[in-house]
C-alpha cells in the first residue's frame, strides 16, 4: 500500500524555497541539487521529484501523476484544480493587481466610451471573473509575457498581473490601482492519494505546516 | 510546419465526436461487461433489483433536487417549450422514480442501476461528457444499518470486480453540521467554511476558524475538523470538545461495528475531510479509492431529505460506482494480455458449413465463419481456434498452446483441445 511520494516541484523563482522547505519537513531533495535537464528524479528513498513550470503543477497533481505539489495561489486562482489545497508554506508571497498607465486611471472612461475595458493578462479566468465580480465589463486580452509592455502601445486600457516588489511596473510607467488577492506558495495534494497515503502526506504536512509562518 | 501539414490541419477529418466523447471497441466492451456483471451478481445477493430510467428527464424535476440548479448539463426543449435535461447524475432519478413510482412499497426498498449521465466537460480538461455508472440505493432502512450495508455493499462489489485494495473514506455532512452548531459558528462563517470545504481548501478553512471568537478547545478542533482521519478513536475527540454531536458519533460507531460483522471494516476509515459537491447529503458520506486512479471510484452516502421533495420522505442512501474509472483500475492491475476468447473461426466459407456451425453453437462455443485468412481474423479478433476441413475430417488449431488436433468431426476436435 505505501509506496514512496511522488512531488511535483515547481521550476523557476519558487524552487529554492519549495526545496528549502521541503527539507525542513524531513524530505530528502539532495538528488535534485545537480539535475541539469532532467525533469523526473528518484531520490534515494525512492521519492520521485518531477520538475515543471509552475502553471502545470496542478495539472500533474490533479491528473494523479504527482501525489503532492507545490504551487502558488495564483496558479491554483487560475486554473480551479480539483485538489486538496493543504497549507499555506508562507514563501513566495505576492500579489495579484489591476495596473493601468499613470495619471488618470482609463478605467472609467473606457467604460463608459467603449462600453468595455481591454485587460492584458496571462491570468485569463482570474481578470475575468474579478471585473464579472466588480460589475465591470472587461475584454480579457490573453499575453503570455511582459505584460506591462500591453497598456504602453495601446493594445490594453490596463493588466490583470501578479507582482512581488512592483519595481516593473513602475519603471515602465505603470501604477497599482487594484489589488485582487494576496499570493503565496501552497502544498496542494491529489483526491486519492491524500485518502491513500494519509500517514505520509499528514506527516508532511504537519512538519511544513511549523516551518510555514 | 511544411505547407502539407497544414493542409492536414485546414482538412479536419470529416467523421469527428463532440469533445469528450468517445467510442467503446469491443475489447474494452467486453471488459466493462464483465465488471458490470461482478458488481451485479453482489447487489443481487443482496437483494438490490434493477430500475431504468429515462435519458431524458424534465428540467423542473431535476432542478427540484438541488437549489441553485444543477449546474452543468446540457439542456434542450420538447415540442411544448419545456426544458428537458440528458440527466447529469443518476441519483436523482432514482429517487424521483422511487418517491413517485414505489411510493406504496412499504419498504425497505433496494433498487440497482446502470446507466449513463451527462455533463458538458469544462474547458481544457479531459472529463468524458458521457460516465457510465452503476449504482444502488437502499430506501426506508432507518439507523445506522443502512449506511453499514451500503458500504459493505459497494465494498464487496469492487473486491469482487478484482479490485482488493480498494480502500473508502467516510465523512459525515450532519456530524459537521452538529460540530458547528454545537460551537455556536454564526452563520455567515458557516458559509464561509462550507465554501472553503467544498473547494477542498483546507488552508482557508483554518483561515476562517482563526477569524471567530472560540475558546481554545473548540478553535483547535475546528481548525482540524477536516483534517481529522483514522479509526473510530477520533470520534471522543469530537465527543469531548462538542457533546451535542455524540449522536453522530454513536451512528458512525455503530456503522463501523457492523462493518466488522459484514466483513469489511479493513477497507474503511473516518475522513472528515470527505464531503459530497452536491447538497442533498444528510449524513454519513463516502468516497472510494485505489491506487492509480487520480479521482473517486465511487461516492455516495446519505440523503434522507431527497425524497421528499418528489413528495415522498423517507431516509436513503445510495452509491454511485463510475464504470469507466473502475474498469481502468481493473485493466491495470491485470495486464494489457486480455485471455484469448473460447470459440472457432470456421475456414471454408459460411454455406457448406452452416449445419456444422450450428451444432457447434447450440453447445455454446461461438462459431465464426471466414471464407479466407481465418487464422488472420482470429487473430485480430481473438479468437482460440481455427477449425479447417481436411479430407479426413477436421484440422483444429489451438492458438493458445500453438498445438494442432486431427479429428473426425470438429466436435472431437474441441473435445481433444478441451483435454
Amino acid at each position: 500500500m505505501s509506496r514512496p511520494l511522488r512531488i511535483c516541484v515547481p521550476l523557476g523563482a519558487l524552487l529554492r524555497d519549495s526545496l528549502e522547505c521541503l527539507t525542513a519537513a524531513g524530505v530528502d531533495v539532495s538528488c535534485l541539487s545537480d539535475v541539469g535537464r532532467k525533469l523526473v528524479v528518484t531520490g534515494d528513498d525512492g521519492t520521485l521529484f518531477i520538475t515543471t513550470r509552475p502553471s502545470d503543477v496542478p495539472t500533474y497533481v490533479e491528473a494523479g501523476a504527482a501525489d503532492i505539489g507545490i504551487v502558488g495561489k495564483d496558479v491554483l486562482r487560475e486554473r480551479q484544480p480539483d485538489v486538496y489545497e493543504l497549507v499555506d508554506l508562507g514563501f513566495g508571497a505576492c500579489r495579484m493587481i489591476y495596473a493601468t498607465v499613470d495619471g488618470i486611471d482609463p478605467t472609467a472612461a473606457a467604460i463608459s466610451h467603449r462600453g468595455a475595458v481591454r485587460v492584458a493578462t496571462k491570468y485569463t479566468a482570474v481578470a475575468a471573473r474579478y471585473f464579472l465580480a466588480t460589475g465591470r465589463p472587461a475584454d480579457i486580452v490573453k499575453v503570455n509575457g511582459s505584460v506591462e509592455l500591453a497598456p504602453l502601445v495601446g493594445l490594453a486600457d490596463g493588466i490583470v498581473d501578479l507582482v512581488a516588489t512592483g519595481r516593473t511596473l513602475l519603471e515602465n510607467g505603470l501604477v497599482e490601482r487594484e489589488h485582487i488577492f494576496g499570493s503565496s506558495a501552497r502544498l496542494i495534494a491529489n483526491r486519492v492519494s491524500h485518502k491513500l497515503h494519509a500517514d505520509a502526506i499528514d506527516a508532511l504536512v504537519a512538519r511544513s505546516s511549523v516551518s510555514a509562518p | 510546419m511544411s505547407e502539407a501539414d497544414l493542409d492536414l490541419e485546414l482538412d479536419a477529418p470529416a467523421v469527428m465526436l463532440p469533445a469528450g466523447a468517445r467510442d467503446v471497441l469491443p475489447a474494452e466492451a467486453d471488459a466493462l461487461r464483465g465488471v458490470e456483471a461482478d458488481l451485479r451478481a453482489t447487489m443481487d445477493s443482496f437483494g438490490y433489483r434493477e430500475v431504468i430510467t429515462p435519458v431524458l428527464e424534465l428540467a423542473e424535476v431535476m432542478d427540484r433536487a438541488e437549489e441553485g440548479g444543477l449546474g452543468r448539463s446540457f439542456r434542450l426543449f420538447d415540442d411544448h417549450g419545456r426544458v428537458m435535461v440528458l440527466r447529469p447524475d443518476l441519483t436523482i432519478p432514482v429517487a424521483r422514480l422511487v418517491a413517485t413510482r414505489l411510493a406504496a412499497h412499504p419498504g425497505p426498498i433496494r433498487v440497482r442501476y446502470t446507466g449513463r449521465r451527462f455533463r458538458p466537460s469544462p474547458v481544457g480538461r479531459p472529463e468524458p461528457v458521457e460516465e457510465r455508472q452503476a449504482g444502488f440505493e437502499l430506501v426506508g432502512a432507518s439507523g445506522p444499518e443502512a449506511d453499514a450495508e451500503v458500504v459493505a455493499v459497494l465494498v464487496h462489489a469492487l473486491r469482487r470486480a478484482g479490485l482488493d485494495d480498494v480502500r473508502v473514506s467516510i465523512g459525515d455532512v450532519e456530524l459537521c453540521r452538529e460540530v458547528l452548531e454545537a460551537l455556536e459558528v454564526p452563520m455567515d462563517a458557516r458559509r464561509v467554511l462550507a465554501a472553503a470545504l467544498a473547494g477542498r481548501n483546507l488552508v482557508a478553512w483554518r483561515r476562517a476558524v482563526s477569524g471567530l471568537d472560540l475558546p481554545l478547545a473548540a478553535s483547535t478542533l475546528l481548525a482540524e475538523l477536516p483534517s481529522l482521519r483514522g479509526g473510530t478513536e477520533v470520534l471522543d475527540r469530537i465527543r469531548e470538545v462538542a457533546p451535542n454531536a455524540s449522536g453522530s458519533c454513536d451512528w458512525l460507531e455503530r456503522a463501523f461495528a457492523l462493518a466488522e460483522a459484514h466483513g469489511v471494516r479493513t477497507a474503511l476509515n473516518l475522513d472528515f475531510g470527505v464531503l459530497r459537491d452536491w447538497s442533498y447529503y444528510s449524513g454519513a458520506v463516502f468516497e472510494a479509492y485505489v491506487e492509480g486512479e487520480s479521482m473517486p471510484l465511487a461516492v455516495g452516502g446519505r440523503y434522507d431529505g431527497l425524497g421528499e421533495r418528489f413528495g415522498r420522505a423517507r431516509t436513503a442512501v445510495g452509491v454511485a460506482i463510475a464504470l469507466g474509472p473502475l474498469h481502468r483500475a481493473i485493466a491495470a492491475r491485470r495486464g494489457a494480455d486480455t485471455p484469448l476468447r473460447f470459440g472457432v473461426v470456421l475456414c471454408g466459407g459460411l454455406d457448406t458449413e452452416l449445419a456444422l456451425a450450428t451444432t457447434i453453437r447450440a453447445t455454446g462455443t461461438p462459431v465464426i465463419g471466414a471464407a479466407s485468412d481465418a487464422e488472420q481474423l482470429a487473430a485480430e479478433d481473438g479468437w482460440r481456434f481455427v477449425a479447417t476441413p481436411t479430407p479426413a475430417g477436421i484440422e483444429l488449431l489451438d492458438r493458445d498452446s500453438g498445438t494442432r488436433h486431427s479429428a473426425s468431426d470438429l466436435m472431437s476436435a474441441l473435445a481433444k483441445a478441451r483435454a
